[in-house]
């Protein structure tokens, strides 16, 4: 019998929490107020789920990625000029909602597809510049192209029927979201994972050994492109609209501080920088006495500056990093294997290496 | 494996610790207390006694520096007309109290800090409506915003909006949502009328249009390129310059030279007003102040760069009066404003301390200010009682509000039929620019006779195309001498 087979080895410390957690989020609608629940939490699924994108890249391709925001978009204005029947802006071509659905998801894995292949030859520093650009170009694709977007976006998106009542669509993050965390990190277990750990770590000594370096560089993005497409989907169904501020360089970099805070190599850390981000944005005015210290709502983006800034001092590897050796300290009885085991993240020594230039 | 798992355990419990405090903290929140599986779309505001109030304005992005003017443009009009006490005689975002219109209390909930995206101000006003329980918005700002606002105003139908200065046309005349009302003009309408002055009075005839490449751009352009068609003229150039362009240069090269048209229409906004002039200048040559004109952008504030030239230039109107009109109802709002506060830090003076009726004259202020006496009337028609929501929509619809700046009364769509007021640039005796108004153009509705309906296209690079056809207001306007409307 398979040792991973075995029962007993599936009852580790993480695999009860990761249950216990999703039994939370599913019964969470029946403690919470409904505004944490659609509000707070959906939006922290939606961003989680994107950001996920990144740490898949970063991860197991050491690729960070700018343009998860872009695929993101694309999928939303995809789905509104495919699903909207009328209206004075976009396509209107008035399809049925699934239709549109898989037309949205189908663009998004073609551009995807294209972009990867374009960026292929590219690592680290570079690879982040290309993106960027991706980015940029995208905002104004959208913006100056009247026909499928213009200036004001697409509004009046109406999400499927199946997913009408809010709850439903927290209920849509929380199923999308767990299949990619246990989606991404199977992908990190296959033969197509582990040659793509390869890449990230040596591309030289993988092109000699016989791996395509470039097509799994592709193909990985286009893995997180489709991911972000379902972001997205989720993201349009939520906020009715989108526009081409929703995708420019501000919120493109947002989804990158949100994989920093809670750690770009962690999956789980994806979900947790998305609720941080969230948290903060909402409850932050909140709190009492804040404002008589000039926190005020419009001092938001200041301090995500210096959570970010307070993180990058303490641990590069974001919040989980943090936890982790707290962790570590208090509970020295259990000490921790060193170094990274399959599927898991490259050292930030190993990362360091990726500053180089263009490679094949 | 192992590895990996260590690392997430740790994570995964901090993300449901945290969680569980949030979602126990936000239990005491004002919504309905159903779980959020039991609750529809809908779900949205608290149900209290009276109005709890939320404004939308923006804190951040490029109108930021108005926070403050709109907060109290509101706050001036529940001084004025509900008994407000402001909290503070130096800001108004501190909020007020003991606010009440025909025996209803109005509670102020929260001010909304949006950053000129829809996204942002989307979620300000579920924060506003869905946390902090509003069942009335004032608000907001900018044009995007307003179509995404009206968007959940149909969707939430519980909530009552009053549109704060938002200048698109599609948040009513598309959208259409029956709790969301706009007591003011929209950008195409703060130009009526300056196409028919200046051909029937400036004898104009071939115009070159250049206005920003974004909703806001293209409405102001296509509110005078109705109007100047309409009476006969024709467009020859349409120019978009995308927004946050700085080198103005390679645009103004597509435009015609001054030789070969009779002027210019500038619907360039911000910083961009004064970079495309100053490329006017040394593509074209010097201005000459006849030849031009353009929307509220265009100001005397230009001369500092341009020169004393741009006198003569006509400038389209925004909610309010240049400040050289002065009737009795203008003077005792001002003299209000200045009685409210001692000093407020407006945009128009740098975010300095400054007499609050400095703010007040501006069209950020009193777009919010409209609002606002919008909501006490509303109340007072329906002898305070909003339980019937409506009822109370109902009688907004039907309100006429005699205002400093001119009556405003609601269309089918619930935007403004408002007077406009159009200005040119003129030298006083001290050597100075300033405006002045020539005329005020009388029950502008946003239709511009057809030109714009439900079933047209939202003004675009090419729309609305360049026809002649009759406009209700065409020769109506009441010109106006040093000051004094002529009527």
């Amino acid at each position: 019998m398979n040792p991973r087979m075995n029962p007993r080895h599936l009852l580790t410390r993480g695999n009860v929490l990761g249950a216990a957690l999703i039994a939370v989020l599913l019964v969470l609608p029946q403690l919470a107020t409904a505004f944490f629940v659609n509000f707070v939490m959906t939006q922290t699924l939606i961003l989680g789920l994107a950001a996920a994108t990144i740490v898949f890249l970063a991860t197991y391709g050491g690729m960070t990625s700018l343009a998860q925001f872009l695929l993101f978009g694309v999928a939303g204005f995809m789905f509104g000029n495919a699903a909207q029947e009328a209206g004075s802006r976009g396509l209107n071509l008035g399809w049925s909602p699934w239709v549109a659905v898989a037309f949205a998801l189908l663009v998004t894995l073609a551009a995807a597809f294209v972009l990867g292949a374009i960026a292929s030859r590219t690592t680290g520093l570079y690879f982040l510049m290309l993106t960027m650009v991706y980015a940029v170009i995208g905002y104004f694709v959208f913006a100056q192209i009247v026909e499928i977007s213009g200036p004001g976006g697409i509004t009046s998106i109406q999400r499927p029927d199946l997913l009408g009542p809010p709850v439903r669509l927290y209920y849509a993050g929380v199923l999308l979201s767990v299949l990619a965390y246990l989606g991404f990190r199977a992908v990190g277990r296959t033969a197509f994972g582990l040659a793509l750990q390869g890449v990230r770590d040596d591309p030289v000594r993988m092109a000699s050994l016989g791996f395509n370096v470039r097509l799994h560089r592709t193909l990985a993005f286009t893995l997180a492109g489709f991911v972000a497409g379902l972001s997205g989907l989720l993201n349009v169904w939520w906020n009715g609209q989108i526009d081409p501020a929703s995708i420019a360089t501000g919120p493109t970099l947002i989804l990158l501080i949100i994989a920093v805070i809670g750690g770009i190599t962690s999956f789980a850390g994806a979900w947790l920088g998305a609720f941080v981000y969230v948290w903060v944005f909402t409850y932050l005015r909140d709190l009492p006495l804040i404002d008589n210290i000039g926190i005020t709502e419009a001092r938001f983006n200041t301090v995500i500056g210096v959570i970010v800034l307070v993180i990058m001092v303490l641990s590069p590897e974001g919040l989980t990093g943090i936890v982790k050796r707290l962790r570590h300290r208090v509970g020295a009885r259990t000490p921790a294997m060193p170094g990274p085991a399959s599927g898991g993240s490259p050292s930030v020594g190993k990362r360091t290496k990726e500053l180089g230039g263009t490679r094949t | 494996m192992s590895g990996l798992r260590r690392r997430t355990a740790p994570a995964l419990s901090m993300a449901a610790a945290l969680a569980l405090v949030t979602a126990g903290c936000s239990g005491g929140d004002d919504s309905s207390g159903l779980p959020a599986d039991q609750q529809g779309s809908g779900a949205t505001a608290a149900e209290g006694d009276g109005v709890r109030l939320g404004i939308l304005g923006q804190c951040e992005g490029p109108f930021g520096g108005f926070h403050e003017d709109v907060v109290a443009g509101t706050t001036l009009a529940l001084t004025r007309f509900a008994g407000a006490t402001p909290n503070s005689s130096t800001s108004a975002l501190d909020g007020f109290s003991d606010a009440e219109a025909a025996g209803t209390p109005i509670e102020l909930v929260g001010v909304g800090c949006g950053d000129d995206t829809a996204d942002r101000v989307l979620q300000e006003v579920r924060l506003l409506v869905e946390q902090m329980g509003a069942n009335v918005i004032i608000g907001p700002l900018s044009g995007d915003e307003g179509m995404a606002v009206a968007e959940y105003a149909k969707a939430n139908p519980d909530i009552t909006v009053f549109a704060g200065i938002s200048g698109s046309q599609e948040q009513t005349l598309q959208v259409r949502a029956p709790n969301y009302f706009r007591f003011y003009g929209d950008g195409a309408i703060w130009n009526a009328g300056l196409g028919d002055l200046l051909y029937n009075e400036q004898g104009w005839r071939r115009v070159a249009v250049i206005a920003d490449d974004y909703s806001f751009g293209h409405t102001s352009a296509a509110g005078f390129i109705a109007d100047f068609c309409a009476v006969g003229g024709d467009v020859t150039h349409r120019v978009f310059p995308p927004l946050g362009t700085t080198d103005y240069s390679s645009y103004i090269a597509q435009l015609p030279n001054p030789d070969e048209v009779d002027g210019y229409f500038w619907a360039v906004g911000g910083t961009g007003t004064q970079s495309a002039l100053e490329a006017f200048i040394n593509s074209k040559g010097d201005v000459t102040g006849d030849q031009h004109a353009g929307n509220f952008f265009f100001n005397p504030d230009l001369a500092q760069a341009l020169g004393s030239d741009i006198a003569g230039a006509h400038i389209g109107g925004f909610a309010t009066l240049p400040g050289d009109v002065r009737t009795p109802e203008i003077e005792e709002y001002l003299a209000a404003a200045d009685a409210t506060w001692e000093s407020i830090p407006g945009s128009l003076s740098g975010n300095e301390p400054a007499p609050p009726s400095t703010a007040a004259a501006f069209g950020f202020f009193y777009g919010y200010y409209t609002a606002g006496v919008a909501l006490v009337e509303a109340l007072e028609a329906v002898d305070g009682d909003i339980s019937d929501v409506e009822a109370f929509q109902s009688a907004i619809s039907g309100l006429t509000l005699d205002l400093p700046y001119g009556d405003i009364s609601l269309d089918e769509n619930r935007s403004g039929v408002v007077d406009v007021g159009l200005s040119r640039l003129a030298v006083d005796d001290s050597g100075e620019i300033v405006q002045e108004t020539v005329a005020v153009v009388p029950g502008v509705d946003q239709s511009f006779g057809g030109t714009f309906s439900p079933e047209t296209p939202s003004p675009g690079r090419d729309f609305p195309a360049c026809d002649e056809r009759d406009l209700p207001w065409e020769g109506q306007a009441v010109p106006v001498v040093d000051g004094v409307p002529q009527s």
